[in-house]
């Protein structure tokens, strides 16, 4: 189809709309309900462009064959101005940080007038883990579409009309009160703030600056592999060395690694499948890494109970183990001590206020908290050296290193669940159908005489679709944010999902490089069970690592 | 299977119970798996259709340009003092619950209001008053 | 009227034997045309429809009229109805459709018990194996707009959905389907029947200043002073409002009511609705009340729309309140224009014409206002 835009005339994909033809010429349109995976609702309307002489949002609206499309007349830019100024004059927009997409809109469509006055006024909502603010809320639907067809939760959706459009869960309800599992991904696609984790820095700057505190950090594995997206590095890249000096900049005393607790799971859960198999089920097994999944399972698959692992989140593991094995260790008392998880997850705020984990993890940070504490220290992150781990609870293998991808956590459960049971070594420790960027994946593998069959899904709606054959395996991974914790709505915010494939990828890396890829080879894993646990699912291991889970209601 | 309308759905439950209550939401959601937020949202969206507790009388007074040019504001400040309350409210006595509605299409016999949807038009503050006696006696009865 | 005329399912028996290539072909020769506003061929309309590839197909007919000062689907409802249910199963019979619905609003559920017996008789006597069902509206003048008339439908917000897709390709269901009005509706089997049938009369819903409104039947170019002599204005009238949509603008008494004479004022007919106005109002008065309906109604997806509406009612009470300058009357026009320009569906897209038109032909009364 031959269409012209701007005056040059060009062929083009008729299928196309003017937003994806636009983007391909390099010709930036602002938009801020756009997204590439949702539905486009055309509801910001910043993204007008003159049609053949008519306004039309360039999200929704194909060309026709020879029309006329112009992005940047007088007219057009200050249609979009003239949106810019009625969207949300209370939003502070232009006070944003620069971790909202909206910052960069706002300074393109350049606002010139400020003439109406903000008529919202809705109570913010304080969560455990997250922060709703509806003052700053554009109505884009992004959120509302996010928590509907990609998690299948549906906690939110747009309620009343006109000018009291707004979103909320169900009869005005906080989202601490309803069948919500705290991801986040409502945050992630939020373009401008109006949903925020529950920030724990002020109170660990605090414990950074009392000097009879000792403040231990622990850094889950996919932040290496995002943290420098937020001073500017290219996504992917690993900074686990840098990550390490910036933490000790920060004042924190000790910096382990939850790749580590990843091993220790490991041992724990692939112990408690192969018992699982010997004792003939319950089936399948289902992992308890992701705290999302454990509250989606008890609001709507709570039938689940008996097959989920027992076993906590790695950093709940290590976080107990620090304040235990390490406190012994060390000769510190345990109540001096200060445990910071740093995850890329939200929920994990929520995790640790469960009563039944007992929980040693005082205070959890996202990757934008960590990124923001570094920027107020003002460390030159990009240039710092790099330097180890503390080496106590500081080495892990490769196996611990890819959980932050979907998939991961069963491929490390299955090299050394399988070395394990056939006393055999795995050729390749590798499974490349677990590596790939599908919803779901699945697989088997033989443990002797015994074909083990497994399942792995990521985002919500996909967990639902696969739960419907769950009696087809033996053990299942869920993961509820897309692309597993490489997604988590505790990361940097990402416009395009390439960027998740380049931190999986960085982390598969990391674990390529590595001589140590096996859970149960970690010459610290086997120190502490030596020493202190005695082996996996030992009534000691059970009482710190282990866990129960509750019924909770499906509203 | 037929796809049903929910729109129907909602108006049943609403007919039978005043209202759509969270226990029926919940209720509504289970039967036909809709998710409870999109029930909300949908019955937030019709004026028509309620989450609170209605009073025994709903009256939906019109605010059309027809009805504002024949003195509907009178009608609607009688209302209001007459009933304590202010548009959107229910009165104490639980009788009556007072909206404004765009239009009812009753413009040739304006000003004009429903009152649990039957319409009653060529009001006046008098006849208002007189409406008002004649439900609230019946309500006693 | 000609609007009252019934046709005792001879419109249908009509059409069962001429075959629906003859029946689109005679809507079409009568020069039938949607009555909702946009005055689209019927049969074109039938025919986008019928082309289109599908196991099942619906019609709908669209009993959600709420624009403020029409009520004319109201009368045809409470006095001819059978005749819209034949229009409604002739539908059906020339795109197959086996269920057939009717969009009530709300505001009009009083009329439903009789119309459920009245869909019962005809559906009875005509032998058609199709269902006709009636949506009970709960108030919500949007979806008398295509796009949100079938989310509502489906159990949806009423929002308005961009096209394409049009309805008539992909709509309830994402089947085929076929909206059309009451009046629409109702002129079918008329138009099928009656040999003198005449395609320009039009249903005219009259209110405001006047001694006798109501719903009156004109032939498309009636004379304002034809009407006036009818209506009986009770005082001298400053204005006519055309419906909400459709602008304000004066009383001329030689003005004929065509859309090309009402172009010429900025105005527009569409659904023949006519608010008089008389002349102790002041039009700023009566632009409020409209603009309230605008930010009541609105369906709040579009940016502009949502907020946008609010923002000119505020404007409006501002003016009235003698507290506005003529810079704010500027930001009232600048963002009429706006919101129309950029917001997605009609009742956007219209919700400025009685300010842009009140301003061109009533300056006067918002100069009153203005410090």
């Amino acid at each position: 189809m031959r269409i012209s835009v701007d005056g040059k005339r060009l062929e083009v994909d008729g299928e196309k709309t003017i937003l994806e033809i636009c983007k391909g010429l390099g010709i930036k349109i602002p938009t801020l309900c756009y997204h590439k995976s949702l539905f486009p609702e055309a509801r910001c309307r910043l993204c007008l462009v003159d049609l053949d002489g008519k306004l039309v949002t360039a999200c929704s609206t194909k060309a026709g064959e020879g029309s006329e499309i112009i992005t940047d007349s007088k007219r057009v830019l200050k249609a979009r101005r003239r949106n810019m100024e009625l969207m949300n004059p209370g939003a502070n927009i232009s006070e944003l940080s620069d971790d909202f997409e909206a910052r960069e809109i706002y300074e393109q469509v350049g606002l010139d007038n400020e003439r109406f006055k903000p008529i919202k006024n809705y109570l913010p909502e304080l969560g455990a883990a997250l922060v709703r603010d509806n003052n700053k809320c554009i109505n884009c639907g992004r959120c509302v579409q996010v928590c509907e067809k990609i998690q299948a939760i549906s906690a939110v959706d747009f309620a009343s009309r006109a000018h009291n459009e707004h979103v909320t869960p169900y009869n005005e309800k906080h989202l601490s009160e309803i069948a919500c599992i705290k991801c986040g991904q409502c945050l992630i696609n939020c373009p401008v703030g109006a949903i925020s984790e529950r920030s724990h820095l002020k109170e660990v700057i605090k414990a950074l600056e009392n000097p009879k505190k000792h403040v231990v950090a622990q850094t889950a594995p996919s932040i290496r592999a995002a943290l420098g997206e937020l001073f500017d590095m290219e996504a992917g890249t690993l900074v686990t060395g840098k990550m390490v000096t910036a933490l000790r900049k920060c004042g924190f005393d000790k910096v382990f690694d939850v790749d580590l607790g990843a091993d220790i799971t490991i041992m724990e859960e692939s112990a408690e499948l192969l018992k699982r198999i010997k004792k003939g089920g319950p089936f399948p097994m289902i992992t308890t890494c992701c705290p999302s999944w454990i509250l989606m399972m008890e609001h709507f698959y709570p039938e689940l109970i008996p097959n989920m692992s027992t076993c906590k989140s790695p950093h709940e593991m290590l976080g107990m183990l620090i304040k235990t094995y390490y406190a012994e260790k060390a000769k510190v008392n345990p109540k001096d001590i200060v445990v910071v998880s740093i995850m890329p997850c939200v929920a994990k705020k929520f995790e640790s206020t469960r009563p039944e984990l007992n929980t040693e993890v005082d205070y959890v940070l996202t990757t934008r908290e960590l990124g923001r504490l570094i920027k107020q220290k003002k460390i030159d992150f990009v240039n710092l050296e790099e330097q180890d781990f503390d080496p106590t609870l500081g080495i892990a293998s490769g196996a611990g290193d890819i959980f932050g991808n979907a998939g991961g956590v069963m491929e490390a459960a299955l090299r050394t669940g399988y070395e394990v049971a056939t006393g055999k070594r795995l050729k390749s420790v590798e499974f490349g159908s677990l590596r790939n960027f599908e919803g779901i994946k699945t697989g088997s593998i033989k443990l002797g005489d015994k074909t083990i069959r497994y399942a792995c899904a990521n985002g919500g709606a996909n967990i639902r679709k696969l739960l419907k054959d769950k009696d087809k395996y033996h053990f299942m991974e869920m993961m509820v944010c897309p692309g597993g914790c490489v997604g988590g709505g505790g990361q940097p915010i990402y416009f395009d999902e390439d960027v998740l494939k380049l931190r999986s990828k960085a982390l598969y890396e990391q674990d390529s490089k590595k001589e140590l890829r096996r859970s149960h080879e970690n010459p610290i894993v086997k120190e502490i069970y030596k020493k202190y646990l005695g082996k996996p699912l030992s009534r000691k291991a059970e009482r710190l690592l282990h866990t129960r889970y509750r019924k909770r209601d499906g509203f | 299977m037929k796809e049903k309308i929910l729109l129907n759905i909602l108006h049943e439950v609403q007919d039978r119970e005043g209202y759509l209550s969270e226990k029926s939401l919940k209720e509504i959601s289970k039967k036909y798996d809709i998710p409870i937020s999109k029930l909300y949202s949908v019955a937030t969206f019709y004026t028509m259709l309620r989450i609170k507790e209605q009073g025994k009388y709903v009256i939906e007074l019109c605010g059309s340009p027809s009805c504002v040019l024949n003195k509907s504001r009178e009608i609607e400040k009688f209302l209001e003092k007459e009933l304590k309350i202010e548009i959107g409210e229910t009165s104490k006595d639980g009788l009556f619950s007072v909206y404004k509605t765009s239009c009812i299409g009753c413009c040739d016999e304006a000003p004009a209001m429903l009152i649990n949807g039957e319409p009653y038009t060529k009001l006046t503050v008098k006849r208002v008053k007189e409406i008002l006696g004649e439900l609230r006696k019946n309500a006693n009865t | 009227m000609q609007i009252l005329r019934e046709t005792k399912l001879e419109g249908l028996k009509l059409a069962r034997k001429i075959g629906r290539e003859r029946v689109l072909e005679v809507l079409s020769e009568k020069r039938l045309i949607g009555r909702g506003g946009a005055g689209f061929s019927v049969a074109k309309k039938w025919e986008i429809a019928l082309g289109v590839k599908a196991k099942e197909r619906y019609v709908i007919c669209n009993a959600d009229e709420g624009e403020p000062g029409t009520f004319k689907d109201k009368f045809i409802l409470k006095n001819n109805s059978e005749t819209m249910i034949e229009g409604l199963l002739i539908a059906a019979y020339v795109l197959g459709a086996k269920r057939c619905f009717i969009y009530l609003r709300g505001e009009y559920d009083y009329l439903r018990g009789e119309l459920e017996e009245k869909v019962r008789e005809v559906l009875k006597e005509s032998k058609m194996k199709v269902s006709i069902e009636i949506v009970r509206g709960a108030g919500a003048y949007i979806c008398g707009e295509e796009t949100a008339i079938l989310q509502s439908m489906m159990g949806n917000r009423g929002n308005a959905m961009y096209k394409p897709p049009r309805p008539t390709v992909s709509g309830l269901w994402g089947k085929p389907t076929v909206l059309n009005n009451v009046e629409t509706l109702t002129c079918v089997p008329q138009a099928l029947v009656y040999e003198d049938w005449n395609p320009d009369y039009r249903l005219f819903s009259i209110s405001g200043d006047v001694s006798h409104p109501g719903v009156y039947e004109w032939e498309l170019g009636i004379k304002m002073s034809t009407i006036l002599e009818v209506v009986k204005p009770k005082e001298k009238l400053k204005a006519m409002s055309f419906g909400c949509f459709g602008g304000i603008m004066p009383v001329k008494k030689n003005l004929s009511i065509s859309q090309d004479t009402l172009c010429k004022n900025d105005c527009q007919h569409g659904a023949f609705s006519i608010i008089f106005i008389g002349e102790r109002h002041n039009v700023v008065d009566i632009c409020l009340s409209i603009a309230k309906f605008y930010t009541y109604e609105s369906c709040g997806k579009c940016t502009p729309c949502r907020e946008g509406t609010i923002r000119l009612v505020n404007l409006l009470k501002k003016i009235k309140n003698r507290d506005a300058d003529e810079g704010d009357v500027k930001l009232l026009k600048e963002f009429a224009e706006h919101i129309q320009e950029t917001s997605l569906c009609g009742l956007g897209q219209s919700c400025g014409n009685h300010i842009l038109t009140s301003l061109k032909h009533f300056r006067k009364d918002y100069r009153e206002y203005i410090k």
